[in-house]
């Protein structure tokens, strides 16, 4: 079981996922927004949000479908550029949902396309998160999911305090004497 | 300070990793007669003008700013020394040169009060710079080499400021590609031999990265 107390976990746990149900069952009727009596049927596809989707599927009373963010259209978009995919707005818990779904689904393939994925993101993340200043926040910021952007943060955050600390009780700012930036040609 | 709503990266602030760098031994020249200085950290013998003696940075600091002693500069930073240094930095892609551990905090301690002691202060300055952003662009790119194989990442000769400043976006980086790589047993990815030697040396061992 994911941190009980742990924010993000919880509302991570709230996406929906369509599950296809392998039993009839009463009184749950309100989850099935087309049924007539108070019942689910056997077979029927419904939306459920993950939480509920997980326990069921522990019991094997349903069979969860692959939700369209690990689809083969993600995968395409991923293939194409994987650092423009627009994970932030989209599907913020894209790496945690997946992790979680993982161990449910057939299909095995879902591991190594998150990973993939994340490193193929990761390399494009590593040098504009150094070199972020405090206020501006670049377009790219907006395109990761929340563990992404906990990276992010954690490395902005360090580069802007240790530059605060060299200027610190200076009021000059420490620049080279030569002002042209250097480029270091190493490889 | 960053990382601190996760308690399992703790990291250091600058302002601590200077702290720490201060007790460096350091030699100066005072210019007054003074008693010993009996400290729990050490003695720190009598001072006589005129003779050279070693003190720990903080204490040196103190005195030069009080007036009584000059700070004679460590011989790492001499300018030909630092300019050898670049020299080398800028030829190795892969590995750092040997510079004391605390080299980014003592020279701007050094810089910031002792800039009369030091001869061709500017060039001095502007040497440190560049040696840092060399060393630091070799670090970026060392950590592109990071693959779901990678149980550490050895990074010799690097200084106590540097570290502190990719350790929690490293130890981060290394929890989520972990974390993502255990399932798939079948990836045989590629171990960067040539480039940077692996050393085990891994914290406590996580199935979920706690958050």
């Amino acid at each position: 079981m994911p941190g009980y107390y742990d924010i993000s976990d919880i509302l991570m746990e709230d996406e929906a996922v369509s599950v296809a149900f392998h039993v009839g069952a009463n009184g749950v009727g309100l989850l099935d927004p087309g049924t007539e009596t108070n019942s689910v049927e056997k077979g029927a596809k419904i939306d459920l949000p993950f939480w509920l989707a997980h326990e069921l599927c522990r019991r094997r009373a349903v069979s969860i479908t692959i939700p369209s963010c690990f689809g083969q259209k993600m995968k395409k978009d991923v293939q194409a550029d994987a650092a423009c995919v627009d994970l932030g707005t989209r599907y913020p818990y894209f790496y945690e949902f997946g992790c979680k779904l993982f161990p449910l689904v057939g299909d095995k393939s879902i591991g190594l396309f998150l990973r993939h994925t994340f490193a193929n993101r990761y390399k494009e993340m590593l040098s504009k998160s150094h070199t972020a200043s405090l206020n501006a926040i670049p377009k790219f910021v907006l395109r990761l999911s929340k563990e992404e952007y906990q990276l992010f943060e954690a490395a902005r955050s360090s580069m802007v305090e240790f530059k605060k600390w060299r200027v610190r009780d200076l009021g000059l700012m420490k620049t080279t004497i030569v002002g042209h930036k250097r480029k270091t040609d190493l490889h | 300070m960053a990382g601190q709503t996760d308690h399992s990266i703790s990291i250091f602030s600058a302002a601590e990793v200077e702290f720490i760098a201060e007790d460096e031994m350091i030699e100066i020249v005072p210019n007054i007669r003074m008693d010993a200085l009996n400290l729990l950290c050490g003695d720190f013998g009598p001072f006589v003008p005129q003779i050279p003696c070693t003190v720990p940075l903080w204490l040196a600091v103190a005195l030069k700013k009080r007036g009584k002693c000059s700070i004679r500069t460590p011989d790492w930073m001499s300018v030909e020394k630092l300019t050898q240094v670049l020299e080398a930095e800028r030829e190795s892609p892969r590995e750092f040169q040997p510079l004391p551990f605390h080299y980014v905090e003592i020279s701007r301690l050094l810089l910031d009060h002792a800039h009369d002691d030091i001869p061709e202060v500017y060039m001095v300055r502007s040497l440190i710079e560049d040696i840092r952003n060399v060393r630091f662009h070799k670090v970026e790119s060392g950590l592109e080499t990071i693959s779901g194989r990678t149980h550490a990442v050895k990074l010799k000769n690097l200084s106590a400021m540097e570290v502190n400043l990719v350790r929690p976006f490293m130890a981060r980086v290394l929890q989520a590609f972990y974390k993502h790589d255990s399932p798939e047993m079948v990836q045989q990815a590629d171990t960067s031999a040539s480039k940077r030697p692996q050393v085990v040396d891994r914290g406590p061992r996580r199935d979920l990265r706690p958050r």
